[in-house]
């Protein structure tokens, strides 16, 4: 009788888990290049109380384990900023960052140059061209970013536009499979190459916000609240019952 | 629950996205302001089941795990230079950089700041100042009798003597430039000062070296656009509420579960 209790508990944690997960996609809803994530959960076949031998014998009992997170990778919406250190990417593909822990992809592209005129992050992580890392010069002005990617600047006062590096776009054979590495970083899988985009679409001055659905969050975690409850109730209602079943079957008759 | 302390980190972040919208529209009319954006990134991850793990001899991996974030942080809160619109003022005094390049200026202790804002003014002793009375570099003394100032689009100050029909040139004003303009600390006051992000300063004049040109009798506005911040103001709010939310369902589990216990 204990196994409606563990049954039910196996329900609460894995929907506890599914709250986390909704929880951290709505605390990144104004979060550039964030994909949000959805838990996926299977039944696990209790294999002990297997007892089938006789008529009306014991079920296969079936719990409830969170199998999952994955990313939803879905284009989020651009908003249009004006910046010129923003850039966009329609489409698939990521840009390369170079991080302490190894190279990082990210589809944040809020942009920032650096003391020594390189192109970084907003955490000062080099962003990767080409060949290697893009550097502006202490005259550089009007910075242009191309649809494929190619930095060019109008360098003094000059007319001519000098080219400073051609931003490195990446994909993925399954993206899916990509781990997120916190500070809007995906990492890759071992084995998992990252291929050069021949056709990446980048949008300067614009910038992708996250791609959380606030209605869906929203109405999944009502879904989970409620479904907590419930079962909450039939735990509850399970305890009444084996406490009133000791109370009787005990009742020891003055 | 991790999804209590989620959330919290989430409005926390849309907290400080609201001080920064609302500083960037209380600087709406300020001269030389340049608009700020909060920036955001999520937090660490727990991997309870790590992508890739081997789950049997035969190698059959994972195809995708369970990972759990834990929130989100402000990554930084930078400043966007681009260029404000030019309003023309009509005031000699008044003048507006079209394109890169700051003004220098003299703090009383003798070290440099830089600033956008060029509406000058002139104190006692006929020097060019800013509107807090600081040195605008180089320093240039206007003589007791003179009329017509003209500053040109290379920042050449001239003025008019009287008795001779040529201008006499006072000075050139300095502009300076940085690598990383988006570096530079605002100690306010419309003022800027030189930090290790931004890179040292470039001295050198208006329209050499893509430094821009001045334009006289006009000022740069801010470059806040009112549309774009009331949204940003708009989502911002929306967020913090959908977070709170969070929170409230947060504790109706923890409500129901304490419940059972009776």
């Amino acid at each position: 009788m204990e196994n409606t209790a563990l049954v039910g508990l196996s329900r609460q944690v894995a929907l506890a888990r599914e709250l986390d997960v909704i929880a951290n996609n709505l605390a990144n809803i104004n979060t550039a290049g964030f994909k949000a994530e959805s838990a996926v959960f299977q039944e696990y076949l209790m294999p002990i109380a297997s007892a089938g031998d006789f008529g009306g014998g014991d079920r296969i009992l079936r719990y409830v384990q969170d199998r999952a997170t994955w990313h939803d990778l879905s284009q989020g919406s651009t908003q249009t900023t004006g910046n010129p250190l923003d850039v966009a990417i329609d489409g698939a593909g990521f840009l390369v960052v170079q991080t302490p822990r190894g190279e990082r992809y990210t589809r944040n592209g809020a942009l920032q140059v650096n003391a020594q005129g390189q192109l970084v992050t907003s955490e000062g992580y080099l962003v990767q061209g080409d060949n290697g890392p893009i550097v502006f010069q202490q005259l550089d002005r009007q910075i242009s970013i191309s649809p494929d990617g190619r930095v060019t600047v109008m360098e003094g006062n000059s007319r001519q536009e000098s080219l400073r590096g051609k931003l490195r776009v990446v994909g993925f054979g399954r993206p899916g499979q990509l781990e997120k590495d916190g500070a809007s970083t995906f990492s890759a899988a071992a084995g998992q190459a990252p291929q050069a985009l021949t056709n990446p679409r980048l949008v300067q001055g614009a910038i992708e916000k996250s791609n959380v659905k606030s209605v869906v969050e929203m109405t999944r975690m009502v879904e989970i609240t409620r479904t907590y409850t419930q079962i909450a109730s039939i735990l509850q209602q399970q305890s009444d019952m084996r406490k009133a079943a000791i109370q009787q079957l005990a009742d020891v008759p003055s | 629950m991790r999804a209590l302390h989620t959330a919290a980190t989430g409005m926390m972040a849309q907290e400080l996205n609201v001080q920064v919208i609302s500083n960037n529209i209380a600087n709406m009319r300020t001269t030389g302001y340049k608009r700020q954006r909060a920036e955001f990134q999520d937090l660490l991850y727990e991997h309870v089941r790590r992508i890739g793990t081997q789950t049997s001899d035969q190698g059959n991996i994972l195809p995708v795990g369970v990972d759990l974030g834990s929130g989100v942080k402000t990554a930084g809160t930078p400043r966007i230079m681009t260029q404000g619109n030019l309003l023309p003022t009509g005031r000699d005094l008044d003048v507006a950089i079209r394109g890169e390049g700051f003004f220098k200026i003299q703090l009383p202790d003798g070290t440099f700041a830089y600033t956008r804002d060029g509406s000058f003014e002139m104190d006692n002793q006929g020097r060019l100042v800013t509107a807090q009375g600081n040195l605008v570099q180089p320093g240039i003394t206007f003589p007791t009798n003179a009329s017509s100032v003209t500053i040109n689009a290379q920042g050449q100050v001239s003025v008019t003597v009287p008795g001779t029909t040529t201008p006499t040139v006072l000075g050139q004003l300095t502009m300076t430039r940085f690598i990383n303009k988006a570096g530079l600390q605002p100690i306010g006051d419309n003022l800027f000062t030189e930090t290790p992000a931004s890179g040292t300063p470039q001295d050198g004049v208006a329209n050499t070296d893509g430094m821009g040109d001045l334009q006289q009798q006009n000022l740069e506005q801010a470059n806040v656009e009112a549309v774009t911040e009331i949204s940003d103001l708009i989502a911002a709010q929306r967020a913090y509420e959908m977070n709170a939310k969070v929170v409230t369902a947060t504790d109706q589990m923890l409500q129901s579960t304490s419940n059972m216990m009776r």
